[in-house]
């Protein structure tokens, strides 16, 4: 224990919502968030908590943050338990969820940090020591963000807001739920930048995101995380040796989506996802013959009137792994 | 203590902040404790006029309804900064953040009001002063002062009545705005500022004795009748005092259950 910041044991969390019938009738319905989530970080490490819409990553960050109590399992930061010592693991851990809400509107950036030092616990001496550093490390002083007003702010401006936050306490543990939500990409070029930087300054950091290309690049580790269960765990590289011999063939098309998945049925192919956006459908198949499977594909395809625009054959990224560990058709959130 | 110096001041610095720079929310702090008084009156004298209050209250309308609305104006800045904070927490996305705070939970929702509360008091001040210096002279400068300080009093012992209204209300509702419109005017009238509670029902009556605040406004009440602080009213002020001291432990427990039950079902932190 004494080598891990986070320790997480057979987490389980149910929510119970209420299905309407009617203006007065209703049935409760059990859902299942997390199902006997278990992992453990090593001091100074960045893991990624990587899964789709649903799959359990905010819950799981709650739960840490001692924002909310699981059913049953336990967890501990720094050493101490999450639902016995809460203000021990709050003082250890720095937060930051959502990027675009969060912050007082009519307070500047420098008054919300101000504020929330003291909430923290930190002297005026030293709040007002922190705040200047903090405002000069995530650059909001150069973008003359400081003494804006939090309502004027741009979303990247308000992710790094939310950063300093974190980092108010300088606690050893960062909690970062999806932090480059929304953001344009140099924004969480530098967002991604810093929490490696901070990362070699000794922090330990979870980080949930469920963009994988993001994933590779931040984390030393990575949980994939599905339907309330780590279905795997380890390095980026390590991941992708799941799927080592095999190749994935990307396809950008045009069509009605159940025609297309009915298309691939018919092949050869170990895992598939089909992914709807507003250009079209995105087909991505893990395969170990590529070139046959990409050929009686592109046929079929033309032959049912599916439009292809783009058809290629690339080496398996974490998202194939992410695709050959879950049910992949149809997957939402996978991109 | 240092903690607790570090949130007040915290507090008055976001209060401040927040209500400066929304104009229609300053501009009407300004305008009213004089927009109330004069409707109050207005209404007074169109009923029935000021004699016929003067021969059934004892004492002067103008003074009665001018500190009242002071009163009143002072515990409701208590009230509603206590009870909407956490609704205001939620809507600006800052609850979760909050709730990590290890600081005392008594320390924070001690301070969450002084701030308004500083300010309600002393615009309130340039309104009650004047009149009573200048119906009543010197004197009517040490009543005003009188007023002032009970005003302070009755307002700080509206927090753990505040805290417990808070942590119940939360507790038991999804939907507290609403409920909390009905709360407001039902705490207005068992405060007993525009109708004594010597004038109540028995059962309306016995309840104010239970609510800290009107007890010492009971005692401004009958310090405006006869011009002085009879036993009587040292004895509510005693008993506003103890019910504060006992319900203070009971408001900051209700408070952490409160964010039991938030933990327990989740906080949001969308």
């Amino acid at each position: 224990m004494r080598d891990y910041s986070i320790v997480a044991e057979g987490l389980v969390k149910r929510y119970v919502t209420r299905q309407r019938k009617g203006l007065f009738k209703s049935t409760p319905q059990v859902i299942e968030a997390l199902r006997g989530v278990s992992f453990k970080v090593r001091r100074g490490e960045v893991v990624g908590l990587l899964g789709p819409n649903g799959a359990g990553k905010t819950t799981t960050v709650k739960i840490l943050a001692t924002l909310l109590i699981p059913d049953e399992g336990d967890a501990w930061i720094n050493g101490f338990h999450v639902v016995k010592d809460v203000d021990d693991v709050r003082r250890g851990i720095g937060v930051v969820f959502s990027v675009e809400k969060g912050f007082y509107a009519k307070l500047t950036g420098r008054e919300n940090l101000r504020y929330f030092a003291a909430l923290y616990g930190l002297s005026s001496s030293e709040a007002e020591k922190r705040v200047e550093e903090l405002l000069r490390l995530l650059e909001l002083d150069k973008l003359g963000a400081s003494d804006r007003l939090f309502e004027e702010y741009s979303l990247g401006m308000k992710a790094r807001l939310g950063l300093a936050r974190a980092l108010l306490r300088d606690p050893p543990v960062l909690i970062l739920d999806e932090p480059t939500l929304g953001l344009d990409p140099p924004s969480a070029r530098k967002i991604r930048s810093l929490v490696r930087e901070m990362a070699g300054n000794g922090k330990t950091i979870l980080y949930t995101t469920h963009n994988m290309f993001e994933a590779e690049l931040v984390c030393d580790k990575i949980l994939l995380i599905d339907k309330g269960r780590i279905i795997a765990e380890g390095t980026p590289g390590k991941l992708k040796e799941k799927v080592a011999g095999k190749r994935t063939i990307v396809a950008h098309v045009r069509g009605d989506k159940m025609l297309v998945s009915r298309t691939i049925e018919g092949l050869e192919v170990e895992k598939v996802s089909v992914e709807e956006s507003e250009e079209g459908l995105t087909v991505r198949l893990l395969t170990r013959s590529p070139e046959e499977v990409a050929g009686i594909l592109l046929r079929e395809l033309v032959a049912r009137g599916v439009e292809v625009y783009t058809l290629r054959i690339e080496e398996p990224t974490l998202e194939d792994v992410f695709i050959y560990f879950t049910s992949g058709v149809g997957h939402e959130g996978t991109t | 203590m240092r903690e607790l110096l570090e949130i007040i001041r915290a507090e008055y610095m976001f209060v401040y902040g927040d209500i400066i720079r929304r104009k229609s929310a300053f501009i009407s702090l300004l305008a009213y404790p004089y927009m109330l008084t004069v409707f109050i009156l207005g209404i007074g004298y169109g009923l029935g006029g000021l004699n016929t209050f003067t021969e059934k209250t004892g004492a002067d309308p103008l003074l009665f309804y001018i500190s009242g609305s002071y009163m009143m104006l002072s515990i409701m800045a208590v009230s509603d900064d206590l009870l909407w904070r956490p609704d205001f927490d939620h809507w600006m996305g800052t609850l979760p953040y909050v709730l990590l705070s290890p600081v005392k939970r008594v320390y924070r929702y001690v301070a969450i009001p002084l701030p308004r509360l500083t300010l309600v008091v002393l615009l309130g001040s340039t309104s009650i002063v004047p009149v009573f210096i200048l119906l009543h002279g010197v004197s009517g400068l040490v009543e005003s002062l009188a007023i002032i300080a009970m005003t302070i009093a009755a307002s700080l012992s509206f927090i753990p009545v505040s805290l417990l209204i808070m942590g119940l209300l939360y507790r038991s509702t999804g939907e507290n705005w609403r409920v909390l419109n009905i709360v407001r005017p039902l705490i207005m009238i068992l405060l007993g500022v525009y109708y004594p509670r010597y004038m109540m029902p028995w059962v309306a009556r016995l309840i104010t004795y239970l609510i800290p605040s009107s007890s010492i406004i009971e005692a401004v009440q009958r310090l405006l009748t006869s011009l002085e602080l009879d036993s009587y009213s040292w004895m509510l002020i005693g008993l506003a005092t103890a019910l504060t001291l006992i319900y203070l432990p009971i408001g900051v427990r209700s408070i952490v259950k409160w964010e039991g039950k938030l933990r327990a079902a989740g906080v949001k932190t969308e």
